[in-house]
């Protein structure tokens, strides 16, 4: 992976150097992949709403403050989870609930750390979208509500309680799996 | 720490592992842009290549200097106003029907204290305190409540009476602004 700095590979691209992008796609594409992974509870709808993301960033990379590129990608993402689980809803609801019943059964009663993880991906597609995506960008991605705002569009208070309302509900999910 | 907080924080870290993308997946994002790509769809620099010009004259400067004045003016009367200050506010009231569980949320940074007053509780300033959730400056309290409508509103630091933001807001007898839930449907 390239050390080059993020506003020097966006100087490169916006001057005719495609293929600067390509450094870029490397220095987040495993972060916001994670997100991605976490948001949709889905390989391969994650892959297609990541290489969607990248594609419409390289078409608006003039629109972005070179400083800024990192929080102004995770925007972008954002969106294109948003819409990504919109699409699944109303066209393929039944496939996800099975196959996320499927990893909530692989899960056992074991208590290992897969499980864990296992059990709390489970756990994570039951909330809904906005506690979920609350959830992920202040705990797993560690994001400042200033940074969650200006991603996501909502206010800093609401998102507050969308993270203490997912950490709850997650708390009482995860307790019943442990338990049984 | 809980058991159940120590299962939430070793499932977070869980959750930090990175993915399994595709190997190819920088490549294919690469050849979707370069198939996507027209001499239009081309990146161009937008904001930060325009000229900006700003133009100085005296009239546009005795009005910025007023402004200026009036600024400092509106912050000093805010720093030494008598009333205790919170950042932020909302709250949201939602209720379990089958529990009768209504949960009281209000963000509030800049509070000592925080209580819910109502119908439910006399209007009672001390009988309902909220519990600092975290560290972000969230309070809760979760009351049972048996079917009806409720007017309510919060006390913070003892003496700030705070409607709900988030419902509608009706005034009592006395002019101040409170907050209605209704439970369970009635």
């Amino acid at each position: 992976m390239t050390d080059e700095s993020d506003q020097s590979l966006i100087s490169r691209v916006l001057g005719g150097d495609r293929d600067s992008f390509a450094g870029l796609v490397e220095r987040y594409r495993d972060r916001l992949g994670r997100y991605a992974v976490r948001m949709l509870g889905n390989q391969t709808d994650a892959e297609d709403a990541l290489q969607d993301t990248f594609v419409r960033a390289y078409r608006s990379l003039g629109n972005c403050r070179p400083d800024g590129f990192g929080p102004w990608l995770y925007g972008i993402l954002v969106n294109r989870c948003r819409t990504y689980a919109a699409r699944r809803t109303r066209s393929q609801e039944v496939v996800v609930a099975n196959e996320l019943a499927v990893n909530a059964a692989a899960v056992g009663h074991s208590a290992d750390r897969d499980a864990i993880r296992d059990a709390i991906s489970w756990a994570l597609g039951q909330l809904p979208s906005e506690q979920r995506e609350a959830f992920l960008l202040k705990h797993v991605e560690d994001l400042s509500y200033e940074s969650m705002e200006a991603i996501t569009g909502a206010r800093s208070s609401a998102l507050r309680m969308r993270v203490f309302r997912a950490r709850e509900e997650l708390r009482k999910l995860l307790a019943e799996e442990v338990r049984d | 720490m809980t058991d159940h907080d120590e299962v939430l924080e070793r499932a977070i870290e869980g959750l930090k592992a990175p993915p399994e993308l595709s190997p190819d997946f920088t490549v294919r994002v690469m050849a979707s842009i370069a198939a996507d790509e027209t001499p239009e769809r081309a990146p161009r620099p937008r904001w930060w290549r325009r000229r900006w010009t700003i133009e100085v004259t005296p009239l546009s400067l005795a009005a910025a200097a007023a402004l200026g004045v009036l600024a400092v003016g509106l912050s000093r009367a805010g720093r030494e106003g008598p009333v205790p200050t919170v950042v932020e506010t909302a709250a949201l009231a939602t209720s379990t029907p089958a529990a009768q569980v209504t949960q009281f949320l209000l963000v509030a940074p800049g509070a000592d204290s925080v209580s819910v007053v109502g119908d439910f509780n006399d209007w009672s300033a001390t009988a309902t305190p909220l519990a600092r959730a975290n560290g972000d400056g969230l309070w809760w309290v979760t009351v049972p409540l048996s079917p009806g409508r409720y007017r309510y509103a919060f006390v913070v630091n003892g003496t700030v009476w705070r409607p709900d933001p988030q419902t509608s807001v009706v005034e009592d007898e006395f002019g101040r602004p409170n907050s209605v839930v209704t439970i369970g449907g009635a």
